[in-house]
């Protein structure tokens, strides 16, 4: 049983389509990444997965059952944030957890909360009012609420927005953990495509609310065409020779790198012919980033 | 029921937490004592003027200026603040959460809509009640000590002098009737604050049709009579009647169904327009 399917989801807002005819499945165990850009339809589908705004169109299921039919049942086992962290600002850390806590038929005992806390590094603060809070605490401490009544399926909407280099490696070593450890499944939302590298198994991209590519990180990280960075000492000769034979590389030559385009399965051959050729190789770096990917596909959407 | 009580909980947890939930207490906890201490000091003046338009036909003899008057005199005053001071709660209870984008954390729990509304509902009837309480401890639990007990005199269209022994009963009845009128008002700013993103405007409308309403009330034209037992406000101030000899039941129990209908009506719309709202905030 998969643990979120969309199909055909929709949401319209008079002529413009926020949402249109997205389908996906997470299945369990899966770090899923949700990845487009700014106004994709990211959150609006989100919303509509935590019945927070109703679809146009299209199903969801979530667990194998419908979100309009079985809502409650299904919520009882989702820990989600959505958008902004948002709290009860005159409430502490910990009685706003109290009061989130209750509401999810969690452990409200004063031990589980400082637990939760603790697992976001906010242990020291459970008795400060949130308005003292900063933006990056906040993300915390939502992601905290969202633990607290140890869900199935985690929900997270940008989670390391606001948050410094090491905050942001805290929350990504977390989410990893939470699937190895804690066999959770987690819906990751991000803008940050990095994040998304380090942390997915699966992912999809989607653009003008409709999918653009969906499939695992490393299968989509592998195709088509790579930048290749090689080093060599004999870099202007090694790119006479590559000129002649990958004259649409794009190579480049600078301080000793060569930087081209190649195919993965063109590599080896390339090595092998430069070695031949009497030049000296110091290293190979094939690089395939998401992020280049993710801006070859947004665009070409948004050009079609 | 479960799931009602524990939002009931929560609820009244976060309006207790609130400051703008206590400037109701505070006030009244200012204004009665002022109007208890200053009746002690020149309440035979005030009462004088009072009756100064009656004063060569009557002769008033006996302890009337004392704490069962004064309480009638501030249940008069009712209809100036309490109103204000209840939407203070009310206006907020939805209206807060999308200003605070609280609505997101509230509904992914696994909590049906209509149990939230309602709980928020019976919250902000709580505190309504509370105030209307706080008002009546206030007025008796100053007045009869500083003032002791004795007739109460109803001056309106007639002068009624009811005995010390008679007022009792009807101050519980007045203080129910008044109570359904101020969780009319409190009912009207929720559903306004179903449809807003920010408090001050439930409480500032709330605000706006009472005195709208109260002015078209208070004009003596034909087509406003038509109009007038229509308005809430009209009902609110039936717990007056309860002071009149013989008591006009039937207009009361007018009144009480014309108020706890718009009791109802408000509720039912606010579980309709929060079961239907996209939350976007």
């Amino acid at each position: 049983m998969s643990i979120i399917e969309l199909r055909g989801l929709r949401k319209h807002y008079g002529t413009f389509h926020a949402v249109d005819g997205l389908d996906l499945t997470v299945e369990p165990g899966d770090i899923y990444g949700f990845l487009g850009p700014n106004g994709a339809g990211k959150s609006t589908s989100i919303r509509m997965m935590m019945s927070l705004i109703r679809p146009t169109g299209g199903t969801i299921r979530i667990f194998g059952k419908s979100i309009e039919t079985h809502r409650e049942d299904i919520l009882r086992r989702i820990g989600a944030i959505v958008e902004r962290p948002d709290f009860y600002n005159y409430l502490t850390a910990r009685h706003n957890l109290e009061l989130l806590g209750r509401m999810s038929g969690a452990d409200v005992s004063r031990g589980n909360l400082l637990r939760v806390l603790g697992i976001v590094g906010l242990d020291h603060r459970a008795d400060s009012k949130v308005k003292t809070f900063s933006h990056g605490m906040k993300q915390r401490l939502g992601i905290a609420q969202a633990l607290l009544h140890d869900p199935d399926l985690i929900v997270l909407d940008e989670p390391t927005t606001g948050l410094d280099p090491q905050g942001m490696k805290d929350i990504r070593d977390l989410i990893l953990s939470l699937r190895s450890e804690h066999r959770k499944t987690i819906f990751l939302s991000s803008h940050i495509l990095p994040e998304v590298e380090l942390t997915a198994n699966r992912m999809i991209v989607i653009n003008r609310g409709k999918a653009v590519v969906e499939g695992a990180v490393q299968d989509l990280l592998n195709a088509g065409r790579l930048k290749v960075t090689i080093a060599t000492p004999q870099a202007n000769e090694a790119a006479v020779l590559l000129r002649q034979t990958h004259a649409d590389a794009n190579l480049q030559v600078a301080d000793g790198v060569i930087v081209m385009m190649a195919e993965r399965a063109d590599i080896a051959h390339i090595v092998g012919h430069l070695t031949q050729s009497g030049i000296s190789i110091e290293r190979v770096v094939p690089v395939r980033s998401l992020e280049e990917y993710f801006l070859s596909l947004t665009s070409e959407a948004a050009n079609a | 029921m479960r799931d009602l009580l524990l939002m009931l909980r929560v609820e009244l947890s976060k309006v207790f937490s609130k400051w703008r939930t206590f400037i109701g207490f505070i006030a009244l906890g200012l204004l009665v004592p002022i109007i208890v201490v200053a009746m002690r000091a020149e309440g035979v003046s005030y009462f004088a003027f009072a009756t100064q338009a009656v004063k060569d036909v009557f002769e008033f003899r006996g302890n009337l200026l004392n704490g069962y008057t004064v309480a009638l005199i501030i249940m008069s005053t009712m209809f100036v603040h309490v109103p204000f001071l209840a939407t203070l709660v009310a206006g907020d209870m939805l209206a807060g959460e999308a200003t605070g984008g609280t609505y997101r954390l509230v509904f992914t729990r696994p909590v049906k809509r209509s149990t939230v509304v309602t709980a928020k509902w019976i919250a902000s009837m709580l505190t309504t009640l509370m105030l209307i309480a706080w008002l009546a401890l206030l007025s008796f639990g100053l007045g009869i000590p500083l003032l002791g007990t004795g007739e109460v005199v109803n001056i309106r269209s007639m002068i009624t002098v009811l005995a010390a022994d008679d007022v009792l009963w009807r101050f519980a009845w007045a203080y129910g009737i008044a109570s359904l009128g101020m969780m009319t008002v409190s009912s009207v700013a929720f559903l306004l604050s179903s449809l807003v993103e920010n408090a001050i405007g439930p409480i500032m409308t709330t605000m706006a049709i009472l005195i709208v309403f109260t002015i078209i009330s208070a004009i003596d034209l034909p087509i406003f009579g038509t109009l007038r037992p229509l308005f809430f406000t009209n009902h609110m101030i039936a717990w007056r009647f309860m002071f009149d000899d013989p008591v006009p039941w039937a207009r009361i129990y007018t009144s009480i169904g014309v108020l706890v209908g718009h009791i109802i009506t408000c509720f039912i719309a606010t579980q309709i327009i929060i079961r239907r709202k996209d939350i976007l905030t």
